[in-house]
């Protein structure tokens, strides 16, 4: 396929950005890093005739952490930026982490984390521990703005409910409650710089006594979508967990799995390993939360 | 024997600055003016008739210059074994019959390449589907359809060896075991993708730059299926960003690069990207392999009978040396008193395997070094112990082969057992982790000539001028792994001149000297090292006769070459500066150069190779038996290259080799579904090891120094690439009880075999 022919708009300022969008509503698209855009263009999987870019945008690559108010990555900002930050790295490990060994070095430092979402891909490194963290995406067009729960965003391999016209302002991530813990674990062929073949995230808060005030598990590479977990969390809710009680909560999470056979593992593979990484990230979270710091 | 200073020191390669800083020119950064930008259209079905080919939209297409179907090209087929006309199989562009996915149908060049993309989609190809030979047992099964239909089979190429009381044998053994494997495709993954440029600026004549390993090759078939005098062809230097075996033959598009850039009159340039070369590229082959040993109970061997059938794809290529040397890696190591092997090279409707990096002898070594594993266990001895008692050494036989001038194979063990603390850590096993070992022997270089060339194997001109630098023309390849620099020090070693004095011609077929076969087989530090020292040593004989008549010297005396300066040995202040004595021999010539050419071709050396490497490897790994993941914690390797030119130059190779063999073992494979197509085409997912993946490694050094030689050097490029496989594969049977008996090793397999997965 020879590459299409394409016109490239560098507005300045989100107003322009959004006029763009609703102008060539039909076809065009958003760049920022361009990992995915670009390779799909290549493959002549996407032509669109008009590519905004944002990379000139004031104020769009913001991180921000406010206790109580939590997180806020801006829609341009870096995988890399984002897996830097002292507050992610703090508070929001497991994301840290998917930032700090998805990719490769060059993907992470040009390709954005609004981008890894909007992308949606079933196996996107930053969806599984942002559903974890129980994070919304702030989606703006030029009648306003609407608020999407994570966990309502993906509706396919590729799909999202943003309307055209629509881009991703912003993501919020909730603030971490003292006594949590969360983890993000993955697992691929080549021990990095490679896609994952399954991965698990958690994150669990925990009271005085010991016993689960809160619980997300989510799941990526095992379904249609990243996903999120309700019978494994609910398994824990209200629990003190110990080794049989998380081993459970794991076999919840195997059959919120609908993993398929492909060129990275079978689905009985990713089956076993659901099992596997979910009993270990609820292990790391639970310890992480008992140590008193999230 | 004690080598020169410069012999065996670890110098860094000197194409590498250029290299690093992107100043060396590869064949994708020529450009030149009015170039055109060829682009293929190759097969979409695996087996298929050509119906019916219509051109004529590509051809209307504003910007194309010349689009070609096999039926604008001269009928002549080509293939590497020249010496075996009728395997020669391929033309440059298919001609009523696809026989792969990404069989070339036809070609194009253009003003640019998008142009010539878009005029590729507007070919329209009539096919009509044949059923698909995948396999080699469906290739070989009765009745199966033919993918050539010329040829009496899918057997292309039979090799036999039989020697020793086989059956005899066996009645004595105490133990026989019959095991069957299968190893699967992998791919050279060299850096740079093949490209050329070619240009016709005399009518009948052309000019190729490209990626290659065989230039001498490369030209010689050009020209024939071209229809043109091989002196009307010249092929020519650029950098090569890695071959490993898959850029050692003519391939299509550099046939059409030439074709059309004569039929048009202005270069024309191709440049594949990944994704053809892992769709469509060369690959080593997967084989099925039967094999049967017997032992003593004592761990003697006595027989094996090996029996090998090579998936070769759609054309020989390099298939029939790579079905010689399995053949010939079946016994080697070890001593066989009898053995057998029957090997067998398929086709099938896959792209075609040819040579990588080893060459048929790692999936031999593969299966051998498993069954001695097995034996040693079965038998109650350490795997190491086993293979003292059968290893090879100095002067011994093997018939039809070789006579091995020098091995080191028993210190290498010795050494190897030593630095991995085998004894120690096998005594104190730890839950998930694991010793194994590999070993490997290889060839420096190959004395069958099957491409039947008329030259010496390998040669080099050498002259000499009075500012004290020479030059060195020699028709070698350095694709990387770094003759420029070892012939370099060989040639600084002769004449005691420094390194950097010497100026360095390679790789053109008009001015380099006849001929060099190439860059594979471990033969151009031996091959082309022994003819550079002939032309030095003829470069001297020029000069010593200047240094004889100047200090009127007593005929008894002998002349050395150091430290710039040509003198007596037994009195040094007697002498000159080598530029000086340069001056004064062309003096002495009435101006006529100082040039002489050194030749070498293996004599008296049996059929296969002048020398021998031998090596042993241990790997220690770690397997997380939650997910089978396999982590390799460290690689020990002893190493016996005769006495190394270029230190450095072979903890390189070594480095690179064990990468590969890690990929080998654990993730790289070609995935391909039924229709023949290959899936993974990117490198996301062709598992490649990365550096991230890299186990740290300890090395034993064991010198030898091999009679046939330049200063005792042997191989050191491709028998590393051997022994990793193997010892990680011995390595997680060890960590969990999983014998890998079908390659590569995935989690998912060690945890069925640990009833973790149902």
């Amino acid at each position: 396929m020879a590459m299409p022919q394409f016109q490239v708009h560098q507005p300045k300022t989100l107003e322009s950005v959004l006029d763009l969008l609703g102008r060539h509503r039909s076809s065009v698209k958003l760049l920022c890093g361009g990992t995915d855009l670009l390779i799909k263009m290549r493959a002549g999987a996407q032509a669109p005739e008009h590519l905004v870019s944002l990379n000139r945008v004031a104020g769009l690559k913001t991180i921000s952490y406010a206790g109580g108010d939590g997180l806020v990555i801006g829609g341009a900002a870096r995988i890399s930026q984002v897996g830097k930050n002292a507050e992610v790295r703090r508070l929001y490990p497991g994301l840290a982490h998917a930032c700090s060994v998805m990719a490769t070095v060059q993907i992470r430092n040009m390709g954005t984390v609004a981008g890894n979402l909007v992308n949606a891909a079933p196996s996107a490194d930053t969806a599984a521990p942002l559903l974890a963290y129980g994070a919304s995406v702030v989606a703006v067009e030029r009648g306003g703005r609407r608020q999407i729960k994570l966990v309502d965003f993906f509706t396919g391999p590729g799909l999202t409910v943003l309307e055209p016209g629509e881009m991703v302002e912003a993501i919020r991530v909730p603030d971490v409650s003292p006594r949590s813990g969360s983890c993000y674990l993955r697992l691929s062929a080549r021990s990095k710089v490679d896609i994952a073949a399954v991965s698990v995230a958690g994150f669990l808060n925990l009271d005085l006594e010991g016993r689960v005030i809160r619980c997300r598990l989510a799941l990526g590479s095992v379904g249609p979508t990243p996903l999120r977990c309700p019978e494994a969390e609910q398994i824990l809710e209200g629990q003190t967990p110990d080794e049989k009680l998380i081993a459970q909560a794991a076999a919840a999470c195997v059959r919120a799995s609908r993993p398929i056979d492909d060129l990275r593992a079978t689905a009985a593979y990713r089956r076993a390993m659901v099992q596997v990484l979910a009993q270990r990230v609820l292990t790391q979270s639970l310890d992480m939360a008992k140590g008193g710091t999230p | 024997m004690k080598n020169p200073a410069i012999i065996g020191k670890s110098i860094p390669r000197m194409d590498a600055p250029a290299k690093v800083t992107g100043r060396a020119l590869y064949a994708d950064d020529l450009k030149m003016p009015a170039m055109l930008h060829g682009k293929l259209l190759r097969s979409p079905l695996a087996h298929a008739l050509i119906k019916r080919i219509d051109v004529s939209k590509a051809k209307a297409l504003p910007g194309v210059k010349d689009v070609i179907t096999g039926a604008d090209i001269p009928q002549v087929k080509y293939g590497n074994w020249r010496l075996v006309p009728q395997s020669q199989d391929e033309l440059a562009l298919a001609v009523d019959k696809v026989r792969f996915v990404g069989d070339e149908v036809a070609a194009v060049c253009a003003i640019d390449a998008d142009t010539a993309q878009h005029a590729i989609d507007l070919i329209e190809v009539e096919y009509e589907e044949l059923p698909l030979i995948l396999s080699v047992e469906e290739a070989t099964a009765e009745g199966a359809g033919l993918v050539h239909d010329e040829s009496k089979g899918n057997v292309s190429l039979v090799r036999k060896i039989d020697y020793g009381d086989l059956e005899g044998m066996f009645a004595k053994a105490d133990y026989i075991r019959e095991d069957t494997f299968k190893v699967h495709p992998v791919q050279h993954a060299y850096m740079e993708p093949c490209s050329c440029v070619a240009h016709s600026e005399e009518a009948n004549r052309v000019t190729l730059w490209t990626s290659t390993q065989t230039p001498y090759i490369v030209q010689c078939l050009l020209a024939s299926t071209l229809g043109l005098p091989e002196n009307n062809v010249r092929v020519m230097k650029v950098q090569v960003g890695g071959g490993f075996g898959g850029k050692m033959e003519l391939r299509p598009w550099e046939f059409c690069a030439s074709f059309m850039a004569m039929r048009t009159g202005r270069p024309v340039k191709f440049t594949l990207t990944r994704a053809d070369e892992l769709a469509f590229g060369r690959r080593r082959h997967p084989m099925s392999i039967y094999s049967k040993v017997g032992f003593t109970k004592d761990g003697k061997l006595l027989a094996k009978d090996f029996q090998v059938m090579l998936d070769g794809g759609a054309y020989n290529a390099m298939g029939p040396t790579a079905t010689f040397l399995c053949g010939t890696f079946g016994n080697m190591l070890y001593n066989y008193p009898a053995y057998r092997y029957f090997g067998r090279h398929v086709y099938t409707n896959k792209p075609p395997a040819s040579a990588m990096r080893g060459f048929g002898a790692p999936q031999a070594a593969f299966v051998a070094e498993t069954q001695m594993n097995m034996a040693a266990e079965d038998l109650g001895i350490d795997p190491i112990d086993i293979r003292i008692i059968n290893a090879m050494q100095t002067g011994d036989v093997i018939p039809d082969v070789a006579t091995i001038s020098s091995c080191g194979f028993k210190e290498c063990l010795e050494k190897v057992r030593e630095i991995s603390g085998w004894d120690e850590k096998r005594k104190n096993p730890k839950q998930g982790k694991g010793l194994g070992i590999g070993c490997f022997s290889f060839i420096s270089g190959g004395v069958f000539n099957w491409f039947n060339t008329k030259y010496n194997f390998s040669a080099a001109e050498v002259s000499v001028y009075e500012d004290g630098t020479a030059q060195l023309a020699t028709m070698a390849c350095d694709i990387g792994q770094g003759p420029d620099t070892a012939m370099r020090q060989i040639l600084a070693a002769e004449l005691g001149i420094p390194i950097e004095n010497i100026r360095l011609i390679a790789m053109d077929t008009a001015t380099t000297p006849k001929a060099d076969l190439g860059s594979w087989g471990s033969r151009v530090t031996l091959m082309n090292g022994n003819a550079v020292i002939d032309a030095a040593k003829k470069i001297k004989e020029m000069l010593i006769p200047v240094l004889f008549e100047e200090m009127d010297l007593n005929q008894i005396h002998d002349i050395a070459f150091e430290d710039g300066r040509v003198f007596v040995k037994a009195n040094p202040k007697k002498g000159i500066t080598f530029g000086e004595c340069v001056y004064k021999a062309l003096r002495g010539r009435r101006g006529e150069p100082l040039t002489a050419r050194g030749f070498y071709t293996p004599r008296n050396k049996g059929l296969v190779s002048p020398a021998f490497s031998f090596g042993a490897q241990i790997a220690e790994v770690d397997v997380d038996t939650g997910t089978g993941l396999i982590k390799v914690e460290k690689m020990y390797t002893a190493h016996d290259c005769g006495m190394p030119i270029n230190k450095m130059a072979v903890e390189g190779q070594l480095e690179g080799a064990i990468q590969m063999g890690l990929g080998y073992a654990l993730m790289e494979n070609l995935i391909m579904d039924d229709k023949g197509r290959t899936l993974n085409t990117t490198f996301l997912d062709y598992k490649m090891p990365t550096a991230e993946d890299m186990p740290p490694g300890e090395s034993a050094d064991v010198f030898t120094y091999e009679p046939e030689g330049p200063y005792g050097a042997k191989e050191a490029g491709e028998g590393l690439a051997i022994p990793t496989a193997p010892a990680i594969t011995h390595a997680v049977h060890e960590a969990t009880g999983y014998r890998c008996m079908e390659t590569p090793i995935t989690p998912e397999k060690v945890l069925r075999a640990l009833d973790k997965i149902k």
